[in-house]
């Protein structure tokens, strides 16, 4: 339905990220970062502007911009300069907000997503550190708007892509690869829902062949379908307007999550109006050579190439390997129940079963009620036979219900499958044995009867019996 | 460079500060001035010198990650004009 509305239009998006570092405490003062916490109670005195506060600088902060900037494949800045951006807002008590303009601590880079048309190639212009601003309410009453400061001062990485996504599903593709990756690399929670991650989307509409048209940004969008809605709604709006014979004014925007729709914010100042200049309070950040390569070796691997070794080692399809190595908890989880067991059947327990169950219940998987041990058991049961895959799926709901292993529960149900070649061919004889009309006019051709004999046979073992033996058992017996 | 009242304005509005005509042309002066005064500086050749943002000759201090609440709420909003229920109170802010 989109496609069809902008099928003779191409669309340019790009998009800032704004990632809460990891840390315990802010980028230049010592406060807390826990949220939820009770209003202005994580404030210091460098929080909150008093004069003659000093700010200094959170080692770790510096790290872990480094670290993400080696996920995403980017160049690492030896010399970084902190800039004051000059703004004047209420929950933003120094009058400027802490950033870096010119001279960011990653340069560029790329992410590679997963397109209809196979990968696709993200750049990523830079990655820069700056401070988050405090928050206000304007609801609580009619007249006055409150400040909430506890927020004000923690560490961001503000990650800038090129404009090279052209379509509302490249964007979200490309905002999961970038949390996927921060979360593997443990720079960011990627917690959407608190805030630890949000994006502006940067959204133009051209005709092929014709010049870029002005682009409207959109703020602050905290969930992968937001994002989605968001920019089917505002490609539609400046098609509009320009089919309309009117043009697009260049300003920010904000998403009304209830409506769908967005709405004009203010006229985006220009940039030079922020007035941008080094702040005097803190001298360049310098990086080592022996410091970066000491990082890198702490880089775990990420999720292209474990996605990549799940091919080779497993032999996982590109589909399930994506599915499985999206979240670092899953791939971990899938990796500790494969190990020694068949990947066909450990991948479709995990991704096919385990999942519907974490959906169910609304679960993610660290907080799965089967471990990854319990489910290893069920697979191995599946795997010598024990029990068949119906049985397995009422297994796992009882594992999920009483929290009881699968053997446990195999032998309390009296499940366990027969598999026993000289047990399952006493039951296929005396079935044949029973019923010597029905043996002769299957001989005579009445092939119907096959399904019969099975069914008297399981029926006899009272379902346990492994249907692939008593199939081929049966075959055997009455070609004889 | 010259600082004209349009930009002036423009700088006022920014800082939130009003300003009045009638100082309009003194403040005017005042920043010239200031400016002019400066501009001295871009008498010094300075095409062999990479560009600096601090003229220190040190390392950026860092501090390790650890958490030190030294406030509470209550101290923080003593210096508030306006709170209430721990927050700052400000005019009604429209977006």
């Amino acid at each position: 339905m989109v496609a069809q509305m902008i099928e003779d239009w191409n669309l340019v998006i790009g998009i800032e990220i704004h990632a809460q570092v990891n840390s315990k405490s802010k980028l230049f003062s010592s406060s807390p970062t826990d949220f939820g916490s009770k209003p202005n109670s994580q404030v210091s005195l460098i929080d909150a502007a008093m004069p003659g506060m000093l700010p200094v600088i959170n080692k770790f902060c510096i790290e872990q911009a480094v670290k993400s900037g080696i996920g995403l494949n980017a160049k690492i800045n030896k010399k970084s300069i902190f800039d004051r951006k000059n703004y004047f807002y209420q929950d933003l008590p120094q009058g400027y907000q802490i950033s870096q303009y010119k001279d960011p601590i990653v340069g560029e880079g790329f992410v590679e997503i997963e397109t209809e048309n196979g990968q696709k190639k993200i750049g990523v212009e830079r990655l820069h550190l700056e401070q988050d601003a405090g928050k206000s309410l304007h609801d609580q009453d009619p007249n006055f708007t409150f400040v909430d400061l506890n927020r004000s001062g923690i560490a961001l990485m503000e990650i800038v892509s090129k404009p090279d996504m052209s379509s509302p599903e490249e964007a979200v593709e490309y905002v999961r690869k970038v949390r996927s990756i921060l979360r593997y690399l443990g720079t960011c929670d990627g917690n959407m829902e608190q805030g630890s991650l949000r994006a502006d989307v940067n959204v133009s509409v051209n005709k092929p062949g014709n010049e870029l048209g002005t682009r409207c940004e959109i703020k602050n969008l905290n969930s992968f379908k937001f994002i989605h809605a968001a920019i089917v709604y505002e490609a539609k709006r400046q098609i509009k307007l320009i089919e309309q014979g009117e043009s697009v004014n260049q300003e920010t925007r904000l998403f009304n999550t209830q409506s769908g729709e967005t709405r004009s914010m203010r006229s985006k100042e220009d940039a030079h109006d922020y007035r941008y200049f080094p702040d005097p309070d803190l001298l360049p950040l310098t990086l080592d050579d022996d410091w970066i390569k000491g990082l890198q070796e702490t880089i775990p691997e990420l999720p292209d190439q474990i996605k990549e070794r799940f091919i080779n080692e497993y032999s996982l399809s590109s589909y399930d390997a994506n599915i499985i190595v999206s979240d670092k908890a899953t791939s971990k989880y899938f990796e500790d129940v494969v190990k020694n067991r068949n990947p066909k059947l450990v991948t479709t327990w995990v991704t096919g079963e385990l999942f519907s169950i974490l959906n169910k219940k609304n679960l993610i998987i660290e907080d799965s009620p089967i471990t990854s041990k319990q489910l290893g058991e069920l697979v191995d049961n599946i795997e010598n036979g024990k029990i068949s895959n119906r049985q397995a799926k009422e297994v796992l709901e009882e594992m999920c219900e009483s929290g009881k292993g699968a053997l446990e529960i195999i032998d309390e149900k009296g499940l366990s499958q027969i598999s026993d070649e000289n047990e399952i061919e006493s039951l296929v004889d005396n079935v044949l044995n029973s019923n010597p009309e029905n043996v002769k006019k299957y001989k005579n051709g009445k092939d119907k009867l096959f399904g019969f004999f099975v069914g008297e046979a399981m029926k006899l073992s009272k379902g346990k019996a492994n249907p692939k033996i008593v199939n081929d058992l049966i075959k055997k017996k009455l070609s004889q | 460079m010259e600082f004209d009242k349009k930009s002036l304005l423009k700088l006022g509005k920014l800082a939130r500060i009003s300003i009045s005509d009638d100082k309009l042309n003194n403040l005017s002066k005042d920043l010239n001035s200031i400016l002019e005064f400066v501009d001295q500086l871009k008498e010094i050749k300075t095409d062999q010198v990479d560009p600096t943002s601090n003229s220190l000759y040190q390392k950026l201090e860092v501090r390790d990650d650890k958490v030190d609440t030294k406030n509470s709420a209550e101290d923080i909003l003593e210096n508030a004009p306006e709170k209430e229920m721990d927050f700052f109170v400000v005019p009604k802010v429209i977006e």
